[in-house]
């Protein structure tokens, strides 16, 4: 690589950087404006929109909304992914690749579609609109992302891990819950994090079958349409701030688990 | 029923798809023998394995442990343990927990599961590993770990699956003398499988030589070092001169042969072959005589020597025999004797024993 091509990709790289982190810069920025207009220039500063947000029970209730679907909906997704991908994983069956299609469509389908599906599933299910209702749809939205990273994880267990278990004399289902689900651990975590923030961020899904009770993203739609206000920006970086530590947490964990085993 | 050996396989095949891995294997093995399995990859070794541990089922035949039929017997219902050749060890447990394992499977108590850790940990000089987890032992530990974990509940057959094929060349031959020595203090039966001859060698009180799914030979390693039965175990083991010619007949016990002209008397461990075929038969590179009158050794030829080779405590020599065509014979000598040979022919002579009329 000549200099001038290095010196080229490194703008091309930090333009890039500029792009996703200026907007997010701005929100934060705007979120301490002493003022009810967003825009420049700040002329003074203040923390009330965040001292707002923790006194606005609207707002902390539908922060708790959103982390109580965030959790049912996770456990369901891990229970289901984790014992399809288990069924699935290293073996040869008749029918395998239809439900392993079956498995990841969820996860390549719109999210409008799928949510204008799930509404009319459930109506004609008879399922009331709201917490039951959101929480299905997000464990299904998840599912194939546990099954994935969990049937990662498991092709890389060697045979002999099993076999050695059965040696000992361990019954398959022993072997299952001493030897595999341990190996398994950091991607279930792993695939538990990715899966709580992909809930928490859902507004699609949560909008179409949310009753009169809104998460935290179809709260924050909803204040915008009453316009604009550093209120917003507030919330917004809570909940980025939030959403980062988990994410940069849970990426540390799972590696650390990983280079154990 | 004392009389029933340990390990009984009653004409055992196994075919896969349309490979026969095994093909009507029958085979006994006695209480605290050391018997090794030896054969290239897909002799059908690692498949009586499995099967004797019961990861695979025979398409035919039965397998009998103490006189119990265990052909369908799942591997947590034998009481035999095996040492994978990647060990196996389970990573998120210690030393301890790992050789515990079976015991608490076994359903032996607290103080009882303890009590055998120390002690196998002590045997196994293993005791101030136990807090360790795999990832942090070298691979001789991981190695004594293993075995320790499948010694740990005491089992009937103890399987071993090439366990020192990840060990360095240095190490392999120490641990080769401890798993040796572990098996007569312990008097374990253990079965090994390998593909390293050198290793089979040295451990072995019986070596079974596997090749395409059957026995071509059967015996102590003396026995298929010295007199191999067939062409595939003389060339397998150690090295050997392959001698090419013709069957003249039977003289007593001993065999007689043409060899371009020269009439060579030796046995044949694997069976008298058919009466004027071609046949060959193998002379260890050490037996090889070197004389400078014609010796009274049942077979004498001369020849020339056409290249030496310095090997420290030995000397390979390369034989030219004018009167067998041209034919070229190896041996080995001492570097004295290496040394003072000299351009002028000599006489090659060897017993009657010392070579093999090999089956094909």
């Amino acid at each position: 690589m000549t200099r001038h091509n290095r010196i080229l990709l490194s703008c091309v790289y930090w333009a890039f950087v500029a792009y996703v982190f200026v907007p997010l810069i701005l929100m934060v920025l705007m979120g301490f404006k002493d003022s009810n207009f967003i825009g420049f220039p700040i002329r003074s500063w203040t923390l009330d929109w965040y001292t707002g947000v923790f006194a606005d029970t609207e707002t902390l209730a539908a922060f708790g909304y959103s982390v109580a679907i965030a959790v049912l909906s996770t456990v369901f997704s891990v229970i289901v992914g984790t014992w399809i991908a288990v069924l699935l994983e290293g073996r040869k069956f008749w029918g395998r690749a239809a439900i392993f299609g079956m498995t990841v469509l969820p996860a390549l389908i719109p999210g409008i579609i799928s949510a204008i599906a799930f509404r009319i599933y459930a109506r004609y299910l008879g399922i009331e609109p709201g917490m039951g209702a959101i929480v299905w749809s997000h464990a299904v939205h998840n599912v194939p992302f546990v099954v994935l990273v969990v049937m990662a994880r498991l092709s890389t267990l060697p045979k002999s891990q099993i076999e050695a278990a059965r040696d000992l004399g361990a019954d398959p289902l022993i072997a299952f819950l001493r030897i595999t689900f341990p190996y398994l651990v950091p991607a279930i975590m792993g695939a538990s994090i990715f899966c709580l923030l992909l809930s928490f961020d859902d507004f699609v899904r949560s909008f179409f079958l949310g009753g009169y009770e809104p998460t935290l993203p179809v709260l924050i739609f909803a204040k915008l349409k009453s316009g604009m206000s550093p209120e917003i920006n507030a919330i917004a970086t809570v909940a980025l701030v939030l959403t980062a530590v988990i994410g940069v947490w849970a990426e540390r964990f799972t590696r650390r688990m990983n280079k154990d085993s | 029923m004392s009389s029933d050996p340990l390990v009984r396989l009653e004409g055992v095949t196994k075919r896969f798809g349309d490979t026969v891995a095994l093909d009507n294997l029958t085979l006994d093995i006695a209480q605290g023998e050391f018997v090794t399995f030896l054969g290239p990859s897909g002799c059908g070794k690692s498949t009586t394995l499995r099967i004797l541990g019961g990861f695979e089922q025979p398409t035919s035949g039965r397998v009998l442990l103490r006189g119990d039929d265990v052909t369908k017997r799942p591997p947590e219902k034998r009481n035999v343990n095996m040492v994978f050749q990647d060990y196996a060890l389970f990573p998120h447990m210690t030393v301890r927990q790992n050789i515990g394992f079976g015991l608490e499977l076994k359903g032996m108590g607290k103080s009882e599961i303890a009590k055998r850790q120390d002690e196998i940990m002590s045997f196994l000089e293993l005791t101030a590993y136990g807090d360790r987890y795999p990832a942090q032992l070298s691979g001789g530990q991981r190695q004594r770990v293993a075995l320790a974990r499948a010694l740990a509940p005491d089992p009937a057959l103890l399987l071993l699956d090439e366990p020192l094929g990840a060990l360095d060349a240095k190490l392999r031959g120490q641990v080769q003398q401890e798993l040796k020595s572990i098996q007569r203090r312990t008097n374990k039966t253990f079965f090994f499988v390998t593909h390293d001859q050198e290793e089979a060698l040295t451990m072995s009180d019986r070596i079974v030589v596997m090749n395409k799914g059957h026995v071509e030979q059967d015996g102590t390693p003396e026995e298929l070092y010295f007199h191999p039965a067939s062409r595939f175990v003389a060339e397998f083991i150690g090295e050997t001169n392959l001698l090419t010619g013709e069957l003249r007949g039977t003289e007593g016990n001993a065999v007689v042969m043409d060899w371009f002209g020269n009439t060579l008397r030796g046995h044949a461990p694997g069976g008298v072959p058919q009466a004027g075929e071609a046949i060959t038969a193998s002379v260890r590179l050490e037996r090889l005589g070197f004389h400078a009158e014609r010796p009274t050794t049942a077979n004498a030829v001369q020849g020339r020597v056409v290249g030496k080779t310095f090997l420290g405590s030995r000397m390979a020599l390369d034989l030219m025999v004018e009167e067998a065509n041209g034919a070229t014979l190896k041996a080995y000598v001492d570097a004295d004797t290496g040394q003072s040979v000299g351009e002028a022919p000599v006489w090659i002579g060897w017993d009657e024993s010392s070579m093999a009329v090999l089956r094909d």
